[in-house]
């Protein structure tokens, strides 16, 4: 295992290659028309790469974002930039607030034997079982009654009750998986329940926590349906809710969105590679102590 | 077990443990859904049609049993549900080839892996636009490298029939889904400690015995949770049908996420609208209940 | 250290929401789709000077702003004046989401300028509920590109010139389907294709009661299905009619050479940034019969006052500002996006403009696009509550009638029972 042999790794690569031109292919055909004319999308058969390469879309969004008005640059340009601190303060906080008390509940389910488990693990998965469609509606007018709609707070909410039964379901399924003993050793030094969870699983469930942050994250950063029904004002618009705004009824500026599509993808892989990292360093540290 | 008196004294029953854990996740969810969960059950009791003021009553359990009887209800959920189990069995699949090919060593593993959640970090809105312009019957992209490939000799409209239409709708769907099924099977595949696939070598176990052996009876758990989510997601399809096809062509791709959709945004009638999401609650809560007691059968400690 | 930066990270996320509590403003909100927002807050302003009255854009994206505004009617919130679109102006007015602007102080005097068809279309059991925003016709955009290159002098004049024309453009190997039609599900195409076809044929799909007439046999409504079918089999209607939702990205591509499309679209396919065809789409009379030479119908965008607008006196200042004449008695906002925008317009006195009429030359033929609109059929039974609850049942089977998979007979008399059954039920 621990020798690399050549033959491996380039079946490994074939394979890889295969799954870049899949995953990423698509993408790359994004990034491509993000720098054409728009008629050039038309073109049969297809423009591949960009003649000329025409930066236009992206100087509207940069220099509307620095310039403000005064660029002249249109409104959906000049406000892109500005939505991701909204898009990234919920996806964020999403994302921590989630790990933390996603692990918390995910603890007892997975370790403790208590009446009721099936009914706890259910109950919390059965949150997401009616399409959010039908209780958006319901969820507007009831942020509306309680002074709540057109607040980020809001947004970290509701995006919290989507991806808490998925996070807790995930960790406790991998808290499962680590070994009773070192609890038990934990246990008869001392720690309390809440002492184990700190200093004994979680820093041996780093791989799942940061898989539970990453979903979090992405289904935050990637929401509209509630972004856009309970922003009632453009300084509580998230990203994906500007890069709609692209199409107006009377036109559409397919590049425009192209382009505000590809930066968008930008901050969350910036976010998972981030947290890669604490992957990486949570096995080698985990493989230490273990 | 030994444990020493103070600890047991301080130590609280496990229940009461479990319920101080849970209470902020729970509490956090029931804040948020439970008043609007509470009103579409409501809603779904009463004859509720926003364009009918003042005429809103109870009708019991009256919209269940219309829509029990009625073929708009099973004609859907029968397309519901082969879209469902295709979309399943393709995320499933792919995620685990794809996943057990970055729980190996290689340079450029990590930059691969945060690669691969491009297709679910592209916003839904852009998405749309790709898939359009990928499956157009005149600009497409996959019409032209299908036609240079010379596997095609004339340009075809994929959306435009059956089964086609059902097949690309379905890989478009998978398309965005797989990164979330492989980001949760490899979580589950760094929990298999290698020295179980080291001792397996040497005793001889080639790569196929391995992963029948080893990697697929520890990766179970995580599995059957990949499942059990993407049956979910997959039983409430709605984003793809609402830009690709909106249900179309002659009803082909018409699923239960989009009769909720009609129903309550286009027909204003939210006492139907909401009598199918509860149906299509029950029947998810079914499946995932059913897929739990069937998959995690064994794995229970 | 990572430690750190994760608490940075997280006060920062804090910092954010808290302060994403917003300030209320006391102005008057518009709400509508997000075109030309700047010129739309430029008009405000104008609008705020001269009424002493603040007021602000609140756009929000096209495709979903109807599910947007639904949810907020019924949440409550306090916008004033909506964009509203025709097609879905009866339920909201049904919903009482929107208010009447009839007998409103200088309400009859605006409406005086207005054409019958545009008033007609903005109506709901007798009241007026707004004024126009812009207004058109359907038309049909052509490639004559195309046609010279298969030798063709003139547009069609019957949709069996059509057929034919198109089948020579394709036989001469310009374009593989040269005829576009709109049949995807969605309330922007089948039904409205449909209508065009039937109105093109003379006919209508229901009578002045409401009652339908498309299920009889050799109506105008039947003959339309069966050109439609006829064409797909001939192969010179596009098979992506049935799944496509923009018309004008075909046209824009030089892929398509008939399609029809609303007014306003020819400028996109004519504009050479966005159009590989740019200069060739004209615009002609959409096709007709022996007897009838064209038909067509027109689309209204309107300014309402919402039913939740605390003030409703200022609402209707805004309204009189945005679709009728400021306060120097003219038509200050529509003439705008007539002559900056080519948006077209409804009150009468700017028909008589010569600046607004030479603006759209570039794009279109004013002449032809006039001489279309008198071909308008009005469609009273599009103004009932009930209308998309039928519409929506319709796709399907619809569809399954033009491809041949359902008999049409049988899914026009399903389709008739349905729409009577919602009559009855509703009281028309």
């Amino acid at each position: 295992m621990r020798k690399h042999s050549r033959l491996r790794l380039a079946i490994i690569y074939f394979f890889a290659a295969v799954l870049l031109l899949g995953t990423v292919g698509p993408f790359l055909w994004l990034v491509s028309s993000s720098f054409q004319y728009e008629r050039q999308l038309l073109n049969r058969p297809p423009q591949w790469l960009p003649n000329p390469i025409v930066l236009d879309s992206y100087r509207e969004i940069f220099e509307g974002a620095v310039l403000g008005e005064e660029s002249g640059v249109p409104y959906q340009s000049r406000i892109f930039l500005g939505s991701f601190g909204n898009s990234f303060a919920i996806a964020g906080s999403v994302a921590a607030i989630a790990v933390v008390v996603g692990s918390l509940a995910a603890y007892p389910l997975a370790r403790l034997n208590f009446r009721g488990r099936s009914v706890l693990l259910f109950g919390i998965l059965a949150s997401r079982l009616i399409p959010a469609l039908s209780l958006a509606i319901p969820i507007v007018l009831v942020a509306k009654q309680i002074g709540m709609s057109d607040r980020l707070i809001t947004l970290v909410f509701i995006n919290l009750s989507f991806v808490l039964p998925y996070v807790i379901w995930l960790l406790q399924s991998y808290f499962k998986t680590i070994p009773l003993e070192l609890e038990d050793a934990g246990r008869i030094d001392g720690c309390s329940r809440l002492q184990v969870v700190i200093r004994i699983i979680l820093p041996l469930a780093r791989p799942g926590l940061t898989s539970a942050a990453i979903l979090a994250f992405l289904v935050a950063w990637g929401e509209f349906l509630f972004a856009l029904l309970l922003s009632e004002t453009p300084a509580s618009y998230t990203s994906t809710v500007v890069v709609s705004l692209f199409a107006t009824d009377v036109d559409v500026n397919f590049v425009s969105i192209i382009t505000a599509g590809v930066i968008s993808v930008i901050p969350p892989i910036c976010f998972a590679l981030i947290f890669q990292r604490f992957i990486i360093s949570g096995l080698l540290s985990g493989s230490l102590k273990g | 077990m030994q444990t020493r008196p103070e600890t047991q004294r301080k130590e609280m029953s496990q229940g009461a443990l479990a319920l101080i854990f849970s209470a902020p996740a729970v509490l956090i969810i029931a804040a948020t859904i439970l008043a609007p969960f509470l009103m579409a059950v409501f809603l779904s009791l009463h004859n509720w049609n926003l364009k009918r003021p003042g005429r809103e009553r109870f009708i019991g359990l009256e919209n269940y049993t219309d829509w029990l009887t009625d073929s708009d209800f099973w004609e859907p959920l029968r397309t519901t549900f082969t879209f469902a189990i295709l979309a399943v069995i393709v995320i499933v699949f792919i995620a685990l080839l794809v996943s057990l090919l970055l729980n190996e060593r290689f340079p450029g593993r990590g930059v691969l892996r945060a690669l691969l959640l491009v297709p679910w970090a592209i916003p839904s809105v852009v998405n749309a636009l790709l898939w359009k312009w990928l499956l157009n019957p005149q600009y497409g992209l996959l019409n032209a490298i299908w036609y240079d490939l010379g596997i095609i000799t004339e340009y075809q409209n994929v959306l435009g029939s059956m089964p086609s239409v059902m097949i690309w709708l379905v890989i478009a769907y998978s398309w965005i889904h797989i990164p979330l099924a492989t980001l949760l099977l490899l979580s589950g595949l760094q929990t298999i400690p290698s020295d179980i696939y080291e001792s397996a070598i040497v005793d001889g176990a080639g790569i196929f015995q391995r992963f029948a052996y080893i990697t697929l009876p520890m990766l179970r758990p995580m599995l059957s949770i990949v499942i059990i989510f993407e049956m979910i997601f997959a039983l409430k399809v709605f984003d793809i049908i609402f830009v690709l096809t909106a249900g179309g062509p002659a009803d082909a791709t018409n699923v239960l996420g989009w009769s909720i959709y009609t129903e309550t945004f286009r027909k204003l009638d939210f006492g139907a609208g909401s009598s199918i999401a509860m149906l299509l609650g029950a029947i998810t809560l079914g499946m995932a209940i059913l897929f739990y007691v069937f998959l995690d059968k064994g794995v229970e400690r | 250290m990572k430690g750190k930066m994760v608490t940075l990270i997280v006060l920062l996320c804090i910092a954010v929401i808290a302060g994403g509590a917003l300030a209320q403003d006391d102005g008057l909100k518009l709400t509508g789709w997000p075109y030309q927002v700047d010129v739309v807050t430029e008009n405000l302003g104008r609008f705020t000077d001269q009424s002493g009255h603040d007021a602000v854009f609140l756009p929000f994206p096209s495709n979903e702003y109807r599910d947007k505004m639904v949810a907020s009617f019924v949440a409550g919130t306090e916008f004033d004046v909506a964009y509203v679109r025709d097609s879905y102006l009866a339920e909201w007015a049904a919903a009482g989401w929107i208010v009447p602007i009839s007998g409103m102080e200088g309400a009859d005097e605006l409406l005086a300028d207005l054409p019958a068809g545009i008033i007609e279309q903005m109506s709901y059991e007798g009241e007026v509920y707004g004024l126009p925003y812009y207004s058109g016709v359907q038309t049909l955009a052509y490639n004559a590109a195309h046609l010279s290159a298969a030798g063709i002098d003139a547009p069609p004049e019957t949709w069996d010139e059509m057929l034919a024309q198109a089948q020579m453009i394709k036989d001469a190997g310009v374009v593989e389907y040269p005829i576009l039609m709109s049949l995807r599900s969605g309330e922007n195409y089948l039904l409205r294709e449909w209508e065009t076809l039937t109105a093109a044929r003379g006919g209508r799909l229901f009578d002045e009661d409401f009652n339908p007439v498309f299920q009889e046999e050799g109506s105008a409504a039947w003959e339309a299905l069966d050109w439609l079918t006829e064409g797909l089999e001939m192969g010179v209607i596009d098979p992506a009619s049935i799944t496509d939702d923009d018309p004008g990205l075909l046209m824009a591509a030089g892929t398509s050479t008939f399609a029809t499309t609303t007014d306003y679209a020819l400028k996109a396919m004519n504009d050479p940034e966005q159009s590989n065809a740019a200069g060739d789409i004209k615009n002609a009379l959409i096709p007709g019969t022996d007897e009838v030479r064209s038909g067509t119908w027109g689309y209204v965008r309107l300014y309402a006052i919402t039913g939740n607008a605390p003030d409703k006196e200022a609402a209707w200042q805004l309204v009189q500002f945005l679709g009728g004449k400021d306060a120097t008695g003219e038509y200050y906002v529509p003439k705008r996006w007539a002559l900056e925008f080519g948006l077209g317009f409804s009150p009468a006195p700017l028909y008589e403009d010569e600046e607004v009429r030479n603006s759209l030359s570039g794009w279109i033929d004013p002449d032809l696009l006039s001489e279309q609109s008198e071909y308008a059929i009005s469609r009273p039974y599009r103004f009932v509550p009930f209308f998309s609850d039928w519409e929506i049942g319709s796709w399907g089977p619809l569809q399954a009638a033009i491809l041949g998979d359902a008999d049409k007979g049988e899914v026009l008399n399903e389709l008739a029972e349905e729409w009577n059954e919602l009559k009855d039920d509703w009281g028309y």
